[in-house]
Formats: structure tokens, C-alpha cells, sequence
């Protein structure tokens, strides 16, 4: 009854018992839990048997090694994070990472409202294939919160650590980089600005001057023999009341009449807006400034046209 | 009736002068200055016509049974009395030159050529007086395409091309030994070359000289009128009934012909006599058997020296001779010689006529001016013609020019550039922006033009048209009714 074994588990036990150790209770908020009363475990050594199946005399001769007594009978491999318990533990190691470089740097310098430097982060599918994890929308949106509230820092001060967690949500290619080269005004007093409506595209040419259009080298009433053509292509000028304060000279090409008239009307405004930036509002209230993105519609199969369907049959 | 839509730029009229109404009748006792439609004029539409129908199957005397157009079998009937030959054209053809609903302008001054070189005058619009609108209209210098229909009385821009053409007209007026303008206008479409020319019609007449007027060069050669062969001679043909109706109107267009005699002996084929005055002649040659013969001689009377001191009747004033759309006299015609093959249009007396005395071949004894303006609506392919302007342009603008050279290897006109040698020519560009100021001026006093003309508006209009387009500056400002 008293076997040798029966009365190293009830050892065991007493001694597990005791060398529990009580955690403290969790806090309130797991968003700004502190991580460092968690470590990893020490690594298990599997060339000694357990520290519970040893005799007290072998163990105590492990300590005059100066070895620490393992006791593998009592082992528990903690989890390097506590993340491990949940769901998606990679998703929350790195919320509550966020969360932790938030508080942190909290005090440092934001940039104002709307002038953050505007970045394509990571969709969550992207995310989710990356951690191969079932992470939920409302999750990856307060993670997305997280991120660009250490945006808003301000560059020059941003520290290394927030730079490294924030690239790591970035997309591989970041569209908002492909900026338009800015329009100016060159020493001539010449502005240059393209244009583009339906298959038609248009530079222009826009220098102060008296008033006059020349498009590809004739006349504005040469090439446009309608008055509703002439005025569009200038329109920008028209509406802002400078048609008598700047020369056009137009280079068009593709398309027809209209085509090429509304792409003269895009390149003029974008011209002008060089010279005077202060006028876009007025501008985009005259409608010069957005491009229009209709093109002609392709021909489908099993219809006439693009949407025209051959007559219907009953049979 | 519905609304006409400019397909070219897609106007309505607004306004309801501009609106026509197509008559069905015509009344040819209208008066030339009248501005009702000859339907209207006729006083043959009965009231029961003016009202709408409402029951139509009864036939009356006068029209026939209406059938319904539901059914394809039966085609529509045509219901009324249908036009009489030359109505439509005289309808296409009709001129309106005054405008009731649009207001008089106060203080506009005559376009008088002995005042023309006051600096005053430039850039201002002058009216067209009665005795000058007459014999206007009579030589077709109005054009049906031209505004004239929209003020109230005849006026027209004096600006710098009219104050030069002015300084000729007093240099060959002024001259003893008969000098001779000859030009030719070329410039884009709407420059204003038509109306260029109706003012130096208008300046010869009100000085008293004799005007003959081809009012469109199509005419001639678009194969429309007679042709014959001249006698003995495979090369030229003369225009029998052209020429006929250019005699009939000379003397109603200048009224001076009256007190003219001929100077000479003439063979004509019918015996006229000595003392007979160059009207009574004109008169005579309304006859398209005979008319080319007495055109003949007409012409040389006037081109022969004026005698003063001789006698009465022998005075021979200057001839000012326009002609409008060079370029069809400047390729080939529509008519067709024996073997078939197209005529070219110098090959037509009228055409060569006219040439010659444009080249200066045939000078005029008692000075004049030959003006010959181009059109850019109505043009012939002419690349002979086209290249001349370019090439006598180049020429007279500096002597080092890069003067443009015809592609050997490429076929031309050889006898229309042969024509053009060392004929002067005159590109007619934009208005400047103080005479578009002045023209926009009398649009607003004439209540045809409701905004004020302010340096921006005109700034504006001038851009729009291209630099000052008269025609286009009128197409936008008075035509379209934003």
C-alpha cells in the first residue's frame, strides 16, 4: 500500500500545492495590460528525468551541482504569451502591442486634422491570410484605429519602434506614393497641362497674354466651327472671367469635335490653377476640373451593340 | 410648325423675327423694301384657311379630298396650290433689310467715302443711305446669309480695311491718268470680305461710278445657264441669258447710264440708233440672242477714254468690277465642249472677261478698281488658287520671304496661277478689339444685344470668335440667344 510511488504522487501533490504561485487578478481594461510580468519558461531539459521522480538525496545532490532542481513531475510549459488562450493570438499580441506604443507615446506631438500622411494599410483578408487567423472585422477595424492614431505623429519625432510596428501593416505597394507631378509656371511665364476626354488628350499651352487660341497652330473658329465647342475648350477661362488675360496654345489629338474640345477644357483648368491655385473652387463649381471617366462601352457578345440585344423571338 | 434647330450649333431662335414662316402663295407685286411674307402680302389666305381644321374629309372648290395618311396603300395627297416657277428661289433668294422690333440707333452717321479718312469714323458703324441701298440691292451685293435682317436699317462696320479701301477709291477718283486698283480678298470664312466689298460697291456708287457686280462666281460656271460656242472660235463660250440679266440689271443699278452716249460706231447684229444712250442699250440686250454683242459694246464705251470737252453724254466715270467666290472661276466648270470633257472656266468669255481686266491684261482707261474676294463657305477645290494666295503673299510681304514652291511632281491649274501672277492680294483678318467694341456698341444701342458692353464682355466675344471674326462675333453676340 505504501508503495514508493503511491507516496512520491501524494508528494506531489503537497508539493504542487505549494508551489503554486497566485497570479494577481487581471486588470480592468485588457487593452493596456502590462506584459511584463509574463516571461517565457525556462527551457526543459530532457537529459535529467523529472525533478518528482527523483529521491530527495538525488535532488538535493543536484543543488550541490548548483544546478536548479527541476521538478519535471510538476512542469507546466507556459505559453510564451497568454495571447495563446484565445482565438486569434497573433491578432491580439499585436492589438495589445498597438495599444501598449499608444499609451506609451502618447504625449508626443500629432499632426493637425485631415494632414496625416495618407496610407493604404493592410485589408483584412490580406491580414487574415498573413496570420492565417479568424479574425473579425470589428477586431481588424480597432487594430486599424490603433494604427492611424500613431499616424498622426509627427514624423520628425516618430520613434524607431512605432516606424517598425507600423510598416509591418502597410501594404507592399502604396498607391498614395504615385503623386501627379506638380503643375508650375516655368521662367517663360508658360504653364504646361494635359488633358484627356473620351479617347481624345490635349496639351495646352497657357501664357498671360491678350486673348488669343490657337489650336494645333489654326484658330480657335479654324478648328471648332461650333460656338458651343469654342467656348468649352476655353471654358475655364470663360467662367472665371480671364479670357482677355491669357493666350492658349493647344495641341490636340484623337477622338472628334467634342472629344477634343472637353480635354482642351480639363488641360486649360488644370493650366490655369498653376498660375492662380486660388480659383479651383470656382472651378470645380464650373465642372473643368474632374476628369470624366466615360469611355465607350464594348461590344458583348450575343448583343448588337453594347447593350442593344438582337429583336426578340418568341421561338 | 416646328422650331428650326441650327444643326451646326445647335441654336434655337428665340427670338420670333428669326422664326420663318414657309408660304404657300406668292405675290409678285411686293414691294422691294416690304418685310411681310408675299403669302401674307397676297391677301388671298380666307379666314377659314387661318383656322385650324378640325372636320376634313368634305371636298370644296378648292382643295381636294384629304386622305388619310394612316394607311400605306394610299399616299398623301398634296393639298393646296403649289409654288410657281422661281418662287422658291425667289424666296431662298430674298434679302430683308430692316428689322421693326429692333431699335433705331440715335445719331448713327452715313457712310459717306469723302468722310471715311476722320479718324472719328473708325470703329464706329455707319448706316447705308437709301440712293446707295437701291442700287445695292439691284446688284445682289446684299447676301441672304448676312444679317441685314436683324437691325433696323442697313449699317456697317467702318474699320481699318474700309478706311483703306477708302483711300483708294479717292486715289483713282482723284486721278487724271486712270488708275486701276486691282485686289483680291481672301481670309477665313465670316472675316468679312462680302460685306468689304458691298461697302467699296457702296462707296463707288455714292461717287457715281459705274458698278458691275458678279454677286456669286458659282453661278457662272455651275453649268445652271445657257452656253454657245462664240462664233468661229472652239475656245471661248459666252452665257447668253447670264449675260442678259447682267444687262438688265447695269442700267437699273446705275442710273447714270441714261446720260451716257456712245462714243463709236458699233457692229451689232440689230441696228440701233446713233444718238441712243447706254441705258436704252442695256435695254436692248435683254435678248439672249444678242446679248454678248451689246455687252460687248457697252463695255467698250465705258472702258473707252472719258471726252469731256467733245459733248455731252461722253463723260466716262470710273467702273469698279466685283466679283464674289474666286475660286470657282478657278478649276473647272460644270459645262461640258463638244467632246465631252469638262470646260475650264477660263474658257468662258464672262470668266476671262473678267480676268483679264484683274490681271491687268486689259486696263481700264478711266481708272476703277477690280476686286475679286474668295469665300470660305462656299469654296471650289482650287489648290492652284490657294497656293497663288500663299505664293503672292509671301512676295509682297518682304523680299527675302520664304516664297512657298509648288510640288513639281504634283499636277496644277497651270492657266488659274498663270492668272494670278502679279495680281495683289489681301488677306482680311479679325477685328481689332476697339472695333469689336464699336460693332457690340451698335448690337447693344440696337436692343439686339441685352448685356453691357463692358472690356471683359468684349474681351470675351473676342477670343470666342476667333480673334475677332466679324461674322462669328455676330453669330454669338446677336444669333445665339443664351
Amino acid at each position: 500500500m505504501d508503495s514508493p510511488l503511491l507516496r512520491r504522487c501524494a508528494r506531489a501533490v503537497t508539493t504542487t500545492h505549494k508551489h503554486i504561485r497566485r497570479r494577481a487578478a487581471p486588470q480592468q481594461c485588457r487593452f493596456y495590460a502590462d506584459q511584463s510580468d509574463f516571461r517565457a519558461a525556462a527551457p526543459i531539459r530532457f537529459d535529467q528525468p523529472r525533478a518528482e521522480l527523483l529521491d530527495n538525496d538525488e535532488r538535493s545532490r543536484g543543488r550541490k551541482n548548483e544546478k536548479p532542481e527541476i521538478d519535471l513531475y510538476s512542469l507546466r510549459i507556459v505559453p510564451a504569451s497568454p495571447s495563446y488562450f484565445t482565438a486569434t493570438p497573433q491578432y491580439t499580441d499585436d492589438l495589445l502591442h498597438l495599444s501598449t506604443l499608444v499609451r506609451r507615446h502618447k504625449l508626443l506631438p500629432h499632426l493637425p486634422q485631415g494632414e496625416a500622411p495618407r496610407i493604404a494599410w493592410k485589408t483584412i483578408d490580406q491580414y487574415k491570410t498573413e496570420k492565417a487567423e479568424p479574425v473579425k472585422m470589428k477586431g481588424y477595424n480597432a487594430l486599424l484605429k490603433l494604427l492611424k492614431e500613431l499616424n498622426y505623429i509627427h514624423p520628425s519625432l516618430m520613434p524607431e519602434e512605432v516606424k517598425a510596428a507600423l510598416e509591418t501593416f502597410k501594404r507592399d505597394v502604396q498607391p498614395y506614393l504615385n503623386v501627379p507631378k506638380p503643375i508650375t509656371v516655368d521662367a517663360y511665364g508658360v504653364s504646361i497641362a494635359v488633358g484627356r476626354r473620351k479617347s481624345s488628350s490635349a496639351k495646352v499651352y497657357l501664357v498671360e497674354g491678350t486673348g488669343e487660341a490657337l489650336i494645333n497652330g489654326r484658330p480657335l473658329t479654324d478648328y471648332f466651327g461650333r460656338l458651343h465647342d469654342r467656348e468649352s475648350a476655353v471654358w475655364a477661362l470663360k467662367c472665371t472671367q480671364r479670357l482677355d488675360k491669357y493666350n492658349v496654345w493647344a495641341l490636340a489629338k484623337g477622338g472628334g469635335t467634342t472629344g477634343q474640345a472637353e480635354a482642351i477644357t480639363l488641360a486649360c483648368a488644370k493650366a490655369l490653377l498653376a498660375h492662380e491655385p486660388d480659383l479651383k473652387p470656382a472651378l470645380r463649381r464650373a465642372g473643368c476640373v474632374t476628369r470624366n471617366p466615360k469611355r465607350v462601352e464594348r461590344k458583348k457578345p450575343g448583343k448588337l451593340k453594347a447593350r442593344k440585344m438582337p429583336a426578340w423571338v418568341k421561338r | 410648325m416646328s422650331l428650326q434647330i441650327c444643326l451646326r450649333c445647335l441654336s434655337r431662335p428665340s427670338a420670333p423675327s428669326q422664326i420663318r414662316l414657309v408660304p404657300t402663295t406668292t405675290n409678285k407685286q411686293t414691294a422691294a423694301f416690304t418685310t411681310s411674307t408675299p403669302h401674307a402680302a397676297a391677301g388671298r389666305i380666307q379666314v377659314s384657311q387661318m383656322k385650324p381644321k378640325r372636320t376634313g374629309n368634305k371636298p370644296t372648290a378648292t382643295r381636294p379630298v384629304r386622305v388619310k395618311r394612316l394607311s400605306p396603300k394610299n399616299v398623301p395627297q398634296r393639298t393646296g396650290r403649289p409654288p410657281a416657277p422661281g418662287e422658291r428661289k425667289a424666296l431662298r433668294k430674298r434679302v430683308v433689310l430692316s428689322n421693326t422690333n429692333a431699335l433705331e440707333v440715335q445719331g448713327m452717321p452715313d457712310l459717306n467715302p469723302w468722310q471715311l479718312f476722320d479718324k472719328s469714323m473708325h470703329g464706329s458703324v455707319a448706316g447705308l443711305p437709301d440712293d446707295v441701298v437701291d442700287p445695292l440691292r439691284v446688284v445682289e451685293a446684299f447676301k441672304p446669309t448676312q444679317g441685314w435682317s436683324l437691325f433696323r436699317r442697313p449699317a456697317t462696320l467702318v474699320r481699318s480695311e474700309t478706311v483703306e479701301m477708302a483711300s483708294w477709291v479717292q486715289e483713282v477718283h482723284n486721278s487724271q491718268e486712270g488708275k486701276t486698283v486691282r485686289k483680291v480678298l481672301f481670309g477665313e470664312r465670316g472675316s468679312g470680305k462680302s460685306v468689304l466689298l458691298l461697302q467699296a460697291m457702296a462707296m463707288a456708287f455714292s461717287k457715281g461710278w459705274v458698278v458691275v457686280n458678279f454677286p456669286e462666281a458659282k453661278d457662272l460656271t455651275i453649268g445652271h445657264t445657257s452656253y454657245v460656242p462664240l462664233y468661229r472660235n472652239n475656245q471661248l463660250y459666252i452665257q447668253p441669258h447670264y449675260t442678259a440679266s447682267l444687262l438688265a440689271a447695269l442700267p437699273k443699278a446705275n442710273p447714270i447710264l441714261a446720260d451716257l452716249r456712245p462714243s463709236r460706231e458699233h457692229n451689232l447684229p440689230i441696228s440701233v440708233p446713233p444718238n441712243i444712250s447706254l441705258a436704252r442699250l442695256c435695254d436692248l440686250g435683254k435678248d439672249p440672242e444678242i446679248a454678248w454683242p451689246i455687252f460687248q459694246a457697252v463695255w467698250s464705251e465705258l472702258t473707252a477714254p472719258s471726252q469731256p470737252d467733245e459733248g455731252e453724254g461722253l463723260v466716262r466715270p470710273p467702273v469698279l468690277m466685283a466679283l464674289d467666290g474666286l475660286h470657282h472661276i478657278m478649276c473647272e466648270s460644270e459645262y461640258l465642249d463638244r467632246d465631252g470633257k469638262h470646260l475650264h472656266a477660263h474658257n468662258l468669255a464672262l470668266v476671262q472677261h473678267f480676268l483679264s481686266h484683274l490681271s491687268g491684261a486689259s486696263p481700264l482707261a478711266n481708272g476703277g478698281m477690280i476686286i475679286a474676294a474668295t469665300s470660305g463657305s462656299n469654296k471650289a477645290a482650287s489648290p492652284a488658287l490657294d497656293f497663288a494666295l500663299r505664293r503672292n503673299e509671301a512676295l509682297a510681304s518682304s523680299p527675302g520671304a520664304d516664297i512657298p514652291a509648288w510640288d513639281p511632281y504634283r499636277k496644277i491649274d497651270t492657266r488659274s496661277l498663270k492668272a494670278m501672277d502679279g495680281v495683289e492680294v489681301w488677306r482680311i483678318e479679325g477685328l481689332s478689339k476697339e472695333e469689336a467694341r464699336g460693332i457690340m456698341e451698335y448690337y447693344a444701342k440696337s436692343g439686339m444685344m441685352r448685356q453691357t458692353v463692358s472690356d471683359t464682355l468684349v474681351g470675351e466675344r473676342w477670343t470666342l470668335s476667333g480673334g475677332g471674326i466679324v461674322g462669328e462675333l455676330e453669330r454669338g453676340s446677336v444669333r445665339m440667344r443664351i
